[in-house]
């Protein structure tokens, strides 16, 4: 392998750990709040939300790096947001006629996908600025970071809620004979700021034991 | 002429990607409208089954009936007609749409055979906000239409929601849409009728 693919190769690798710890979208740049609160109550929807921006934030980096060249500066907002609703459309309407209970489940926050800023933000800082494979590579660092975050943070809040995950039941429930009272807050908003509370706490405590180390 | 020049040297690349993501967007909904359209059947179908327990089979009584929206614009629904295991009619389905709050509100709303009781209704779609305007997905809003008199529905802010009669008590913080339900029944009950009773399907004295 010569010095300069080796070099690139750690720029790929480098880009696509980013996503996943050291700039996560959600606990790190806390960025699309809107549906980690909302669709964390159990973890098929979180995971179908995460695979959704996945595959928006592909799509679109794709799109905006490939054009960057030809993007007048004025209307570069209005080139991202068009991008972006169309891939949204698309995965709207492919959950609408695969996975219709999932979609119904998640109601508006699919076509809110079109305001989530993560995908904004990569288009602005990363797609209009780099080449195809850095933003590819950009796109999945960011969106399994995304979805890896929404994923823990959903299964906290179902196995609590409910003493389940993905809806086969881990914990024995009282209402069954078992030890385990579900926490009925969980399921609810309040329960979805208590656990992003808690979680972004942990990941700073961590973050600044690995600065002072 | 400048001016011309000037916008399309601006916004040519804004024009074309436009008009290949419109395509690709026409594309993805003709690949996909057959199964959504089915998705949506098969929803309209178990929602009806769940309000008229009897029926065990629901067939189109009047296709593509023409009605009016609450905005005067004309669409058209298919009226079915609930059979029971004697194959007798037990009541009559269909689906009715209106604006809520944040976007448009779908509902199936079912009727006794004589068009006289509502049976209850259930959502097909709604985007209303959730907590609030959602709640009209909820037993205890949508509990209020079971066997209230097909006739205007009246929205009142506060009241005994388990009572039933023609007064439906709103839902709190959720007025928008708890009247938009309201509405589109009223819109559509009245409609619903005159084609049943036009068609013969039921007689004017019920």
């Amino acid at each position: 392998m010569t010095n300069n693919s080796k070099a690139e190769a750690g720029i790929y690798k480098e880009t696509l750990i980013r996503g996943l710890w050291r700039e996560n979208p959600v606990f790190r740049l806390l960025l699309g709040m809107c549906p980690t609160l909302a669709v964390t109550i159990a973890v098929k929807p979180a995971l179908t939300m995460g695979l959704s921006v996945v595959f928006v934030l592909v799509c679109s980096n794709i799109v905006v790096s490939l054009i960057r060249n030809l993007l007048k500066p004025h209307l570069r907002i209005l080139m991202f947001t068009v991008t972006i609703a169309t891939f949204v459309t698309i995965a709207d309407l492919f959950l609408k006629a695969f996975v219709p209970e999932m979609s119904a489940r998640l109601g508006p926050y699919v076509p809110l996908i079109i305001v989530n800023c993560i995908i904004i933000c990569r288009a602005e800082t990363c797609a209009s600025k780099n080449s195809l494979g850095i933003s590819i590579i950009d796109a999945l660092g960011m969106g399994a970071g995304f979805t890896v975050t929404l994923c823990v943070l959903a299964s906290i809040r179902e196995i609590l809620s409910t003493g389940a995950i993905f809806e086969i039941p881990i914990l024995n429930l009282q209402s069954q004979g078992g030890w385990f009272v579900p926490w009925a807050a969980m399921s609810m908003p309040v329960g979805a700021f208590i656990t992003l509370g808690l979680m972004l706490g942990l990941v700073n405590a961590v973050t600044k034991k690995q600065a002072k180390g | 002429m400048f001016k011309i020049k000037h916008f399309i040297q601006q916004s040519w690349l804004l024009i074309v990607v436009s008009f290949f993501f419109g395509l690709l967007i026409a594309a993805a909904n003709a690949a996909w409208q057959d199964k959504i359209q089915q998705n949506e059947e098969g929803k309209f179908e178990t929602i009806a089954r769940e309000l008229l327990t009897e029926a065990v089979s629901f067939e189109t009584a009047i296709e593509k009936a023409e009605v009016q929206s609450a905005k005067g614009k004309k669409i058209n629904i298919d009226i079915k007609k609930a059979i029971a295991a004697d194959r007798k009619c037990v009541g009559w389905a269909f689906s009715c749409e209106g604006s809520g709050f944040a976007d448009k509100i779908k509902i199936v709303l079912t009727v006794d055979a004589g068009l006289e009781k509502i049976m209850g209704f259930g959502v097909l779609l709604s985007n209303e906000t959730p907590g609030f305007g959602d709640q009209i997905k909820l037993p205890y809003y949508r509990n209020q239409f079971l066997g209230v008199p097909a006739e205007q529905l009246k929205l009142a802010k506060t009241g005994n929601s388990k009572v039933i009669d023609s007064e439906i008590v709103a839902i709190s913080g959720a007025t928008v849409s708890s009247e938009a339900v309201v509405k589109i029944i009223n819109h559509y009950v009245e409609q619903v009728k005159k084609q049943l009773q036009n068609k013969g399907l039921v007689t004017n004295d019920k």
